[in-house]
């Protein structure tokens, strides 16, 4: 089984990211909840996992401006926030896909 | 009643000679180029993917014989072309005019993997590919000492222009440090330095870009997997089982990272004695080779250790270019040929070159 990988990253509606997959499903994500979900040091503890990052923390607009590649294994988003330290693998969009609330 | 000789019927013959590599048909692979009939003359190019291909010649005598045949044909005029496919699907990147990356990697140090990166980078100039050489081995940067490189980059305006040796581009840190001093860099300051090295420096046109990467598993391995899509790695191990086992633990890393292994090299494979020729296996024997096929890598060659090699690595003369014809410099010469066909392979297949598309 091949693991993960994004072939398409496209807008979807205003803010939301649409992601075509290798194994021919499409993810919708939803700007806000994508911004909560990163998992980079600022936004999760790196020994326990707990979230660091508060829903108060993030504007309800907030909104990806610029997504580029980071190797061949995921993604940058730099956000309307100022957050920019969020690298987001594909094996870890997949599983955020499959279970959104996790 | 003359018999025309028509296209059709010359691809039809051309369609019985394959590429090995590729394992398929050089017309449906779209090699053949400029077919002109004039007459009984036939004339046409043969455009292959890499100018480092060893089959070349075999190919071209099968494509003659063949098209010789045809009734009507009087002569055959051949003319084998490459021209190195890119494995980057997307336009407009930052390392534009670089076809391929290639690093080259380690488990632990010691290997010689400098005197590879270095000796291979010189065996594919000497192919007929554009290359360049990127010494990212930050804190023991051995190129410019095993290429014998005296002078330094030049800038214009904020591009870095790289230095000539042998045909080859390259650049180094050593460049940058003064002798006998230490380049003391901690994460970040390597980061930037990486995106400096890859985008900060006039590169131009390259077939492909060879990165020496420091060993192990580290800051420079993490930041080129994330600044750009390397067309894979290569790593280089002695056959003993110690540095196999740590070369492997640089295989899995790139595997987390979805980099590509294009192969394995192993580096004083056996001791040849410069007075007699005896041949000791001071590192075991074979070790590369079979770990490589339990991996399920490529194997692409193996490199003796000899005084000469280690003599011409200090003193800055490639074997290439002192003794082309010696054992040492056809073993680069084939294992050069290995990595472009893998090189090849990846860019052909849309499968293995497959590339994210941002349309954000």
């Amino acid at each position: 089984m091949n693991p993960p990988f994004a072939l398409k990253i496209n807008r979807h509606g205003q803010c939301d990211i649409e992601i075509v997959w290798n194994d021919g499903l499409t993810s919708v994500h939803k700007a806000r909840d994508l911004r909560l979900a990163c998992s980079c040091a600022a936004c999760v503890e790196e020994m326990t996992g707990h979230r660091i990052v508060r829903d108060e923390d993030v504007p309800a607009d907030v909104q990806p401006l610029k997504i580029s590649l980071v190797g061949r294994y995921g993604i940058h988003i730099q956000w309307s926030d100022g957050h920019t330290t969020g690298i987001y693998g594909f094996e870890y969009l997949k599983r955020l896909s499959l279970n959104p609330h996790d | 009643m003359t018999n025309t000789i028509t296209e059709a019927s010359i691809l039809s013959a051309l369609k019985e000679v394959r590429d090995p590599d590729l394992d398929r048909d050089i017309v449906s692979l779209g090699f053949v180029k400029n077919l002109k009939i004039d007459g009984g003359r036939v004339a046409f190019d043969i455009e292959l993917t890499t100018p480092a291909c060893p089959v070349r010649d075999v190919m071209k005598e099968d494509a003659r014989k063949r098209v010789a045949a045809l009734a009507g044909v009087q002569s055959v005029d051949i003319r084998m072309t490459s021209q190195v496919r890119s494995s980057f699907a997307a336009e407009g990147r930052a390392d534009d005019g670089v076809r391929n990356i290639i690093a080259v990697a380690s488990g632990k140090g010691g290997v010689g993997k400098s005197t590879v990166s270095a000796n291979l980078a010189v065996a594919l100039t000497k192919l007929g590919a554009k290359v360049g050489l990127m010494d990212a081995d930050i804190y023991g940067p051995s190129i410019p000492t095993i290429l014998g490189i005296k002078t330094h980059p030049s800038k214009q305006g904020e591009r870095i222009i790289p230095v000539d040796a042998y045909g080859v581009k390259v650049i180094s840190m050593g460049f940058f440090v003064a002798d006998g001093e230490a380049a003391i860099l901690r994460g970040p300051m390597l980061h930037k330095l990486m995106e400096q090295f890859l985008r900060g420096v006039e590169w131009g046109n390259l077939d492909y870009l060879i990165i020496d990467l420091p060993p192990g598993t580290g800051d420079v391995q993490l930041s080129l997997c994330q600044m750009t899509q390397l067309t894979g790695a290569v790593v280089v191990s002695t056959p003993q089982d110690v540095a196999l086992r740590v070369a492997q633990k640089a295989i899995v890393m790139f595997k987390k990272l979805n980099c590509p292994v294009l192969g394995m090299v192993e580096n004083m494979s056996h001791y040849v004695c410069g007075k007699c020729g005896h041949e000791d296996d001071i590192f075991g024997s074979g070790g590369a080779k079979t770990a490589a096929s339990k991996l399920g890598i490529p194997f692409l060659g193996e490199i003796p250790l000899t005084t000469g090699l280690r003599k011409s690595a200090d003193e800055g003369r490639p074997p290439l270019v002192s003794d082309p014809g010696s054992a040492l410099s056809k073993n680069f010469t084939s294992i050069a040929e290995a990595l472009a066909a893998q090189v090849s392979i990846r860019a052909m297949s849309p499968e293995l070159s497959q590339e994210t598309q941002i349309n954000f």
